[in-house]
């Protein structure tokens, strides 16, 4: 890829070349305006939503986020086109990069303090998340985009997949700054309003707003998800990894522990394991994490068996490496994109799992706006013909599985050197 | 001329549930420094085993039951388990991390497939990198990546591609490459086990050429592993063969051409086609090679000799000096 592919991003399909003029295709215009549009009525939705928020601060937290995010994009590509220009290494530009983050995260803690001096951390949060979230949008879009153009379909669906779930992440992070109604609050309107002008989304039973709840509604389910996901790949992978490449007793030992816990169906020794350790966040992350570990121990077990017998394995023990290396350089790199797969699928089913554990009321309180809980509490007025109470927390659901879905699906494939081309 | 490397009376046994094969038998072997000792014998007869024996990686179920390995090594190497000292070492002393850092260091082996022995994940300047610093941690990047353009650019391969992975090189300049992370470190001995046996008759030819290149650039002694005599009387020195663990015959690779001494090696010859004598027949050794889990008693060649004496059935023949020169492991050359 050549310097000026580089420093242009996204823009380079559609922009000047400096040794003549790059022939504007009728497509390339038309995704432009399409982006264009798309991009334009987010911000006109988060304009408006920040405008009407029941909090007073939606504008600020939004324009907050943005700046936060634009700030952060202006330095990398300013540090880019330095490092590309040749003019600093790589490892400076990484250290601008930290320490403009640093400085701009720093200075929300200040504001927050100013604006807000009871409950800053909350304020805190949503700015720091959502500008970290946008800047990551940002730099996908610009930067990331022509790489994973380049990889074809799998690097289109790669994008689509991260997309979704960052703007669901973003949604989440600033949710109870834009919310049009406290998500919470009872006989905000009619009791099971179908949808309407005043409420987008209609109203549940018990007169929340529903377009309120559905935005609000992710974050226990985010925070379970990422949770859960990051406890059983952190001990799954490793354990696979140690207990097959040490191979005899250990192995033995540790697959006999895996197979008892797999006999059980997953969704009912995680409600046994929720009941347990008892309802809230923390817990529920860990009932899913210990059910789905064995799956990914005997998906890496499987596959070190394999990889360990290759000869370019062989050929590293001839060229001396160390068991260390060869395990974390050449077996982990062929093994990781199987796992990786793995926690795609692995995300979606923990955002299920908790929806399920949500609805037998083993989830987080009733107080706090979820989709589980608008799912339980929804789904026997469907029959009364109340279609809204469930379908949209419902297709909030599906949404974030097929973001996770599409994101591990497509990385696997970008990230394997051999499916490439 | 001084020696490089010393073998006496090596065993290999592969405890199976037949029973113990001797996959190498009592091998005697001396090599010399810048020689290149070619390696042949039919399938299943210890050719690789023998070389893997050397750098003590014998396959899974394979031990080393007795013998000695001494290498020559010329420099002091600091490693995890102390310092390797100069002069002749005897490699069974060593421990598994001294063993270590000498693979690759000293000794570099080239394996048979070349489509698999490289990592699918890494570039090819990652491997050569690692191989650095898997020998001294001290080692910078950008050097390493320097190293490994000079050394692909030696090997017919445009520098530039250190960037690329694996699956974007042909069968040919893959194992161009790993010759290359065999070099990288500048060892005294190659062991190539059969390298260009999956390549075809040009390529094969090409990286032979190079071979014998790098040989003389590098100060290289190489063992070379091979079922083909025809790649041995193009680049070995000297020629051994092997039959059923056992080395039956050493020689100059002239001399073993001109006039083989032992009835197999004869057989051997016999059965390779030449096109200089067209009318000639193409022969072959009847029977198969004995099952090494029961050792015939005396000769192991005796079921399938045409000289066979009453003697090869009781007695073992040890290596004597033949009238060629070599060394020859057979009772007709027992009277001198």
């Amino acid at each position: 890829m050549t310097g000026d592919k580089i420093v242009h991003g996204i823009f380079f399909s559609v922009g000047v070349l400096r040794n003549g003029v790059r022939e504007r295709s009728r497509k390339a215009l038309i995704a432009l305006a399409f982006v264009m549009v798309l991009a334009f009525s987010l911000i006109v939705a988060l304009v408006g939503f920040g405008l009407n928020s029941s909090s007073q601060f939606g504008s600020q937290v939004v324009g907050g986020t943005f700046l936060y995010a634009i700030i952060m994009m202006v330095t990398y590509v300013l540090q880019k086109r330095r490092v590309a220009a040749g003019r600093a290494k790589r490892s400076v530009g990484r250290l601008i990069l930290v320490i403009a983050c640093v400085g701009v995260s720093l200075a929300v803690v200040l504001l927050s303090f100013l604006i807000m001096p009871l409950r800053p951390i909350v304020l805190l949060n949503a700015v720091l998340i959502g500008g970290l979230v946008l800047t990551f949008v940002l730099i996908l879009i610009y930067d990331g985009h022509p790489i994973l153009k380049e990889r074809g379909t799998a690097g289109l669906i790669a994008e689509a997949g991260l997309l979704i779930v960052s703007g669901i992440v973003y949604m989440t992070a600033v949710s109870i700054w834009i919310v049009p109604y406290d998500p919470t609050k009872l006989g905000v309107g009619p009791q099971l309003l179908p949808p309407s002008p005043g409420f987008p989304l209609g109203t549940t039973y018990l007169g929340q707003d529903l377009l309120s709840r559905t935005i609000a509604g992710g974050t226990i389910m985010l925070e379970v998800a990422i949770l859960s996901v990051l406890v059983c790949f952190s001990i799954g992978v490793p354990l696979g990894l140690a207990a097959s490449f040490r191979g005899g007793l250990w192995d033995r030992g540790v697959c006999l522990l895996m197979d008892s816990i797999y006999a059980f169906p997953g969704l009912v020794l995680a409600i046994a394991i929720a009941a347990m350790l008892g309802p809230g966040v923390v817990n529920l992350a860990l009932a899913i994490a210990f059910v789905y570990i064995p799956s990914y121990f005997r998906v890496v077990r499987s596959q070190v068996l394999t990889v360990k017998e290759l000869p370019y394995v062989e050929a590293a023990v001839v060229m001396g490496a160390r068991n260390r290396e060869i395990l974390l350089r050449y077996i982990l790199p062929n093994i990781l994109p199987s796992a990786i797969v793995l926690m795609s699928i692995n995300f979606a089913d923990a955002i299920l799992t908790a929806a399920g554990l949500t609805f037998v009321g083993l989830g987080p309180p009733v107080d706090v706006p979820d989709w589980g809980w608008d799912l339980t509490f929804g789904w026997g007025y469907l029959i009364s013909g109340a279609w809204w109470v469930i379908t949209y927390p419902g297709l909030m659901i599906v949404l974030l599985a097929l973001g996770f879905t599409l994101a591990g699906e497509g990385l696997n494939e970008v990230l394997t050197p051999k499916l490439k081309e | 001329m001084t020696e490089l490397l010393r073998i006496r009376d090596l065993s290999v046994v592969y405890k199976t549930r037949r029973g113990t094969a001797y996959g190498v038998n009592g091998v005697s072997l001396d090599l010399e420094e810048n020689k290149t000792l070619g390696l042949a014998g039919e399938s299943g007869c210890g050719k690789s085993t023998l070389g893997r024996a050397i750098i003590r990686l014998v396959p899974y179920p394979g031990q080393i039951a007795s013998g000695e390995i001494s290498l020559n090594i010329e420099r002091e190497i600091l490693c995890g388990g102390g310092v390797i000292r100069k002069g002749m070492t005897n490699l069974m002393e060593l421990n598994d991390e001294q063993m270590r850092s000498l693979r690759g260091c000293e000794i570099a082996y080239i394996f048979q497939d070349p489509m698999t022995s490289l990592n699918p994940m890494r570039s090819i300047g990652k491997h050569f990198e690692e191989l650095m610093r898997a020998h001294d941690p001290t080692v910078k990047k950008e050097a390493a990546v320097e190293r490994a353009k000079e050394i692909l650019e030696g090997l017919g391969i445009s520098p530039e591609r250190v960037l690329d992975y694996p699956h974007q090189f042909s069968g040919g300049m893959r194992q161009r490459v790993m010759i290359g992370l065999g070099l990288a470190l500048q060892p005294k001995l190659l062991i190539a086990d059969e390298p260009t046996t999956s390549l075809d008759v040009i390529v094969e030819a090409q990286i032979l050429r190079q071979v014998a290149e790098l040989k003389a650039k590098f100060d290289l002694t190489m063992i070379l592993i091979t079922h083909n005599l025809g790649v041995l009387a193009q680049t070995a020195d000297s020629i051994a063969i092997m039959y059923a663990g056992r080395i039956v015959e050493v020689a100059d690779t002239e001399s073993l051409f001109e006039s083989p001494q032992h009835p197999y090696t004869q057989a051997l010859l016999e059965s390779v086609p030449d096109v200089s004598k067209p009318e000639k027949r193409l022969t072959w050794i009847p029977g198969a090679p004995p099952d090494l889990t029961r050792p015939i008693p005396g000769c192991m060649y005796n079921p399938r000799c045409p000289h066979v004496m009453d003697i090869c059935k009781e007695v073992n023949p040890q290596l004597v000096p033949s009238k060629t020169g070599g060394l020859v492991a057979c009772h007709l050359y027992d009277g001198g």
